[in-house]
């Protein structure tokens, strides 16, 4: 217990540094799903271990104590009090922006439902009459591809066909869900912020290889995000994690050279660190549930 | 994929892709676009009738109109819903960064020495 339950800080910590690397040597699709299981492991055994070190107080409670003596038990002293204080305040903390991500998840899915109000359900694409150059999928069943007039204008005949293939490869493979679950992650255990950037860049790289799949062509892909890009004369900025900072011209750069392999040992290496934090904490919660038997029996 | 004739990749499309890039292609210009005109406008070979096919659906749908006062044959975008969609847009993304965060967007913002460089790209292709 004195150990274990701390090894999920580190890990986390380890899997944000490795996760920029990791996003631009693996195939983006392997690379998206891999980073995204080890963000929502790690996240979850951090917040196990934080309650187990919570727990851990129960040990100074004075009936505890008091059985305990009675009993002729020696009362183990596994972590110091103040740990089990500072990680009960962590856990309210983390319970709070997890929940703020959550209600922010929901503002975002009613609005983007508000905007599919008044187009036909059978159709996949809606359009919105506005100069503003915007395109982004909307997750749903079915999903629906949201294009303003301003952005289709801006693009020639085969760089509309990127685009549209762009955005229905966001749906086909569910990049909301990704996106949204290392969000969760991320709330839960701010070490990993920088996973959910990489996991966001990803599932956009993963896109752009659809697209350049599907119309055949990566330089007409590539493109059609520069010219996507410059269309807009003052874009409002996406998100403004580290990672995605340049994001269009690493993009463009991925594209302009072969589809990046899969590297599997990799893949499989991340998932092994994403295992590790859960393994720590499992041990740990096995080395409570001892001490308090120990104590309450 | 590699190697894969690109006129078989055109052909693959489905009907409700096919939709989606004759409503995009009429949404691209100003004026009105005839079935020939549509054609040529879409990015690989696409047969007239099949134009006409997706013409007649998307205006059953109430999303294409016929050009009345213009040439005859010609179709425009119904612009209703696509304005209020439009409105819609304009709300949630001036609220804040909350709602488009979630938001799969195509391109995100550019620096000055980047925007160079995609001019150069655009300039250099045989776009």
């Amino acid at each position: 217990m004195r150990f274990d339950v701390y090894t999920p800080l580190p890990l986390s910590l380890l899997l944000a540094v490795i996760s920029p690397a990791i996003g631009s040597r693996v195939a983006p699709a392997l690379a998206a799903r891999v980073l995204t299981a080890a963000a929502v492991v790690t996240a979850a055994a951090t917040c196990w271990s934080l309650f187990l070190l919570a727990a851990t107080l129960v040990g100074d409670a004075p009936p505890v104590v008091a059985e305990a003596r009675q009993d002729g038990h020696r009362l183990a002293e596994p972590v110091p009090e103040v740990i089990g204080i500072a990680a009960c305040v962590a856990l309210a903390v983390l319970l709070v922006s997890v929940q703020g991500a959550v209600s922010a998840d929901r503002r975002t899915r009613r609005a983007l439902r508000r905007l599919c109000e008044g187009h036909p359900a059978d159709t996949e694409l809606i359009v919105a009459a506005s100069p503003e150059p915007q395109a982004f999928a909307i997750p749903g069943t079915p999903g629906r591809i949201l294009v303003t007039a301003g952005m289709l204008s801006a693009l020639e005949p085969a760089e509309r066909r990127v685009l549209l293939a762009h955005e229905r490869a966001h749906l086909a493979h569910r990049h909301a869900l990704l996106v949204t679950a290392t969000t969760l992650a991320a709330a839960a255990n701010p070490l990993l912020r920088p996973v959910r950037g990489t996991v966001a860049f990803l599932v956009e790289r993963w896109a752009d290889e659809r697209a350049a799949d599907a119309v055949g062509d990566r330089a007409t892909t590539a493109r059609a995000l520069a010219r996507a890009a410059l269309s807009s004369e003052h874009p409002r900025p996406a998100c403004a994690l580290g990672f995605t900072d340049r994001a269009v011209t690493r993009r463009i750069a991925a594209l302009q050279a072969s589809p990046p392999p899969r590297l599997l040992p990799l893949a499989v290496a991340v998932l092994a660190l994403g295992a590790l934090p859960a393994l720590g904490a499992a041990d740990a919660t096995d080395d409570l549930f001892r001490m308090l038997a120990g104590v309450l029996v | 994929m590699a190697g894969t004739d690109p006129r078989a990749r055109a052909e693959r499309r489905s009907a409700g892709e096919l939709e989606s890039e004759v409503l995009a292609a009429l949404w691209a210009t100003d004026r009105p676009l005839t079935p020939a005109e549509i054609q040529a406008e879409i990015d690989g070979p696409l047969a007239y009738n099949t134009v006409h096919t997706i013409l007649k659906r998307l205006y059953d749908k109430g999303l294409v109109l016929r050009d009345a006062d213009g040439r005859r044959g010609a179709y425009r975008p119904a612009k209703n819903a696509a304005e209020l969609t439009a409105e819609a847009m304009h709300e949630a993304l001036d609220r804040g960064p909350d709602p488009i965060a979630a938001l799969q967007q195509f391109v995100s913002g550019l620096r000055p020495e980047e925007e160079k460089a995609l001019r150069d790209l655009l300039a250099g292709g045989a776009g």
